[in-house]
């Protein structure tokens, strides 16, 4: 039930985070995408802090999905409790090496 | 519909297995005379009666109430004594008959449901009253009887729970028949243990297992929707306590009547 809740509330977190990098990547200008746009908006602390927070849904989201799905299977269903902890540790790693990434932008 | 149309001769494919012969199931053709009102039950007594006595199927009420018939006809699950073969012969003439999918054969359309029934005394199926029974009937208001969406009416035909491909690939899975269940006896006022089964249908075989496919809802020869109730049960499961409080103080005026 706890991965059930975690899908559907990075869902909701996903959502909000998403409408966000649509606007303001896509809808207001400039119009367009360069290594230069991107570098001057994840300088700012917001930016980071919000696709920070945007990596970790799109983590816990995708973990969770997966995690559901492969213990769809009967077979993986009965080491359940390894994949979860497989699961975050994985979240966990890509985490902290996205978050790095995404911290160390500067102009 | 023209006389022709129901006198007509039809091809019916039964999918066969024999264990005691057979590596594997094939296919074998019959061909059946029709008549007015036919159903696929018809024809399978037909073939059985008069062509080849070894053709083994469930049936028992022939009304749709039993459930014993349900089986795999032209791709979906459904009751044969329910199924008027008309309906299924508009296509190249052929009806394709097997048994319940994702279930063992035993032998032609008989499966094992042993998981069936395993599955659906985990949540308990039975009504659990309160210890003090009340002289005269309990009594329930019309809101309450509404929001059990006819659950009672299931028939335990297993058509759902062939269905549901999340029981195609993990059969520890409860299954829509068994939630449905759980469903009806969380939601009846009488029922004294709705937290009991609130975390049985919580863990982590339950109802978060559900990927709302729909299937169950296709294949159910009653109408119901299991799909619904499992929906409802995972929103009663994330409160399971202030609901069990308002059950317990519901129960306390079980025998008073209902106010219009």
């Amino acid at each position: 039930m706890l991965t059930f809740k975690l899908q559907r509330w990075s869902a909701i977190a996903l959502l909000v985070f998403l409408t966000i990098h649509m606007i303001f990547m896509h809808y207001v200008p400039p119009f367009h995408i360069s290594f230069d746009v991107v570098q001057a908006r994840l300088s700012t602390p917001t930016w980071k802090i919000i696709d920070i927070l945007f990596l970790f849904s799109v983590l816990v989201h995708a973990m969770a999905g997966s995690y559901q799905v492969i213990t769809d299977f009967e077979s993986a269903f009965n080491y359940r409790k390894a994949l979860a902890w497989a699961s975050v540790i994985i979240v966990i790693l890509a985490f902290v090496y996205g978050a790095k990434t995404i911290w160390a932008f500067q102009l | 519909m023209s006389n022709n149309d129901t006198q007509r001769t039809v091809t019916v494919r039964i999918q066969r297995f024999n264990p005691d012969v057979d590596k594997k199931p094939h296919m074998q053709d019959y061909q059946v005379k029709m008549w007015p009102g036919m159903t696929i039950l018809d024809a399978l007594h037909e073939i059985k009666t008069h062509q080849d006595g070894s053709v083994t199927y469930r049936r028992s009420c022939r009304h749709g109430i039993c459930g014993s018939c349900a089986m795999h006809i032209n791709g979906r699950n459904t009751l044969a004594c329910k199924t008027p073969i008309i309906n299924e012969v508009k296509k190249n003439n052929t009806v394709t008959i097997g048994p319940l999918p994702y279930l063992p054969v035993i032998k032609d359309m008989v499966v094992d449901r042993t998981s069936f029934w395993e599955q659906y005394l985990r949540v308990k199926p039975w009504l659990i009253p309160p210890d003090d029974i009340p002289e005269r009937e309990f009594r329930m208001s019309q809101e309450e009887v509404d929001a059990l969406h006819d659950a009672e009416a299931c028939i335990m035909c297993g058509a759902c729970y062939s269905s549901c491909a999340v029981i195609g690939l993990n059969k520890k899975y409860l299954g829509p028949h068994a939630l449905l269940k759980a469903f009806l006896r969380v939601l009846d006022p009488r029922d004294t243990a709705p937290g009991e089964r609130l975390e049985i249908v919580s863990q982590a075989d339950g109802v978060a297992r559900c990927h709302t496919i729909f299937n169950c809802i296709d294949a159910c020869p009653k109408g119901l929707n299991p799909t619904q109730a499992i929906e409802t049960l995972r929103k009663l499961a994330q409160k399971r306590q202030k609901y069990e409080e308002a059950k317990a103080e519901r129960q306390k005026h079980l025998n008073e009547p209902i106010p219009s």
